[in-house]
């Protein structure tokens, strides 16, 4: 599965010409050594991505299959880069699952995105509009009255009362002026 | 003189080439390939020196940089890809 070293790093610092300062001494570096049918590389490539704001992280192939990932904290010291080393291991395991998790579910995730962009549509083309049964039958019709204007709603009644209040000694300015409420009271008055 | 190996099944040589463009002011380096690799071979400047930053730090540094813009690639869309690369295989 994986193994995990304390040992040297990945670059190999030499000696420079005369006059040149010396590299430093080796900084403690942890290695782990992966197997990419456990781990393949879209997985370590995830889990590293996660430690670069933290960690130096250094990757090489170092047989058929198998990848070392070097370890070692910006922060620090051995025991940081030590822990950091297992949090790796674990963040691992997790994209690992995650990965496993989306290649299962890979057929109901694009179903479910083509039904909602499918949805997402809006309203029907030309083509759609076109094949449409739009007759003289069906296209006015307007069984809850929708499209009656107000007047040929309530004119009749309306008529009806200023008529019956002109009887009474009313005017029809009187009934213009008095507007919706004439309308409203008629309605009252008549169910 | 640094060497720093970047094996090209895990990293991007555009990737390589971009590290290695980013931390110019700090270093001198000259780029091969050999063995399914890309080796940087580097010096820290002077300056980079002075201001104390050692040499392990500038090429952990630089991998950090190589690794995270190969993954930034592995992950673009192909036209993408192509695009940031200018038309070229890495």
């Amino acid at each position: 599965m994986s193994s995990t070293s304390a040992a040297t790093a990945t670059t190999e610092p030499s000696e420079g010409e005369k006059g040149e300062p010396a590299a430093p001494a080796k900084p403690h570096v942890i290695e782990i050594e992966l197997d990419e049918q456990l781990y393949p590389k879209d997985v370590i490539y995830g889990a590293a991505y996660v430690f670069i704001d933290r960690c130096y992280v250094h990757l090489d192939r170092v047989g058929d299959g198998r990848v070392k990932v070097s370890l070692r904290a910006k922060r620090g010291g051995p025991a940081l880069s030590e822990a950091l080393a297992g949090e790796l291991q674990n963040e691992l395991l997790g994209q690992a699952w995650r990965q496993e998790i989306a290649a299962q579910n890979r057929k109901l995730i694009e179903s479910v995105t083509a039904r909602a962009l499918g949805g997402a549509a809006g309203p029907p083309g030309l083509d759609e509009l076109l094949a449409m049964d739009i007759s003289d039958d069906t296209a006015f019709d307007d069984p809850l009255g929708i499209a009656m204007s107000w007047e040929d709603k309530y004119g009749k009644k309306k008529n009806k009362s200023s008529e019956g209040q002109a009887a009474d000694g009313g005017t029809a300015d009187g009934n213009a002026s008095s507007g919706v409420a004439d309308g409203t009271a008629v309605d009252r008055e008549t169910p | 003189m640094i060497e720093v190996r970047f094996h090209e099944d895990l990293y991007d040589g555009f990737a390589v080439d971009e590290a290695v463009k980013a931390y110019g002011d700090f270093l001198s380096a000259e780029l091969a390939r050999e063995e399914q690799a890309w080796i940087v071979r580097f010096t820290p400047a002077p300056h980079a020196i002075e201001e104390g930053i050692d040499a392990w730090t500038l090429a952990s540094e630089l991998a950090n940089y190589a690794l995270g813009k190969t993954i930034e690639r592995s992950r673009m869309p192909e036209d993408a890809l192509a695009l940031a690369s200018g038309g070229e295989e890495a």
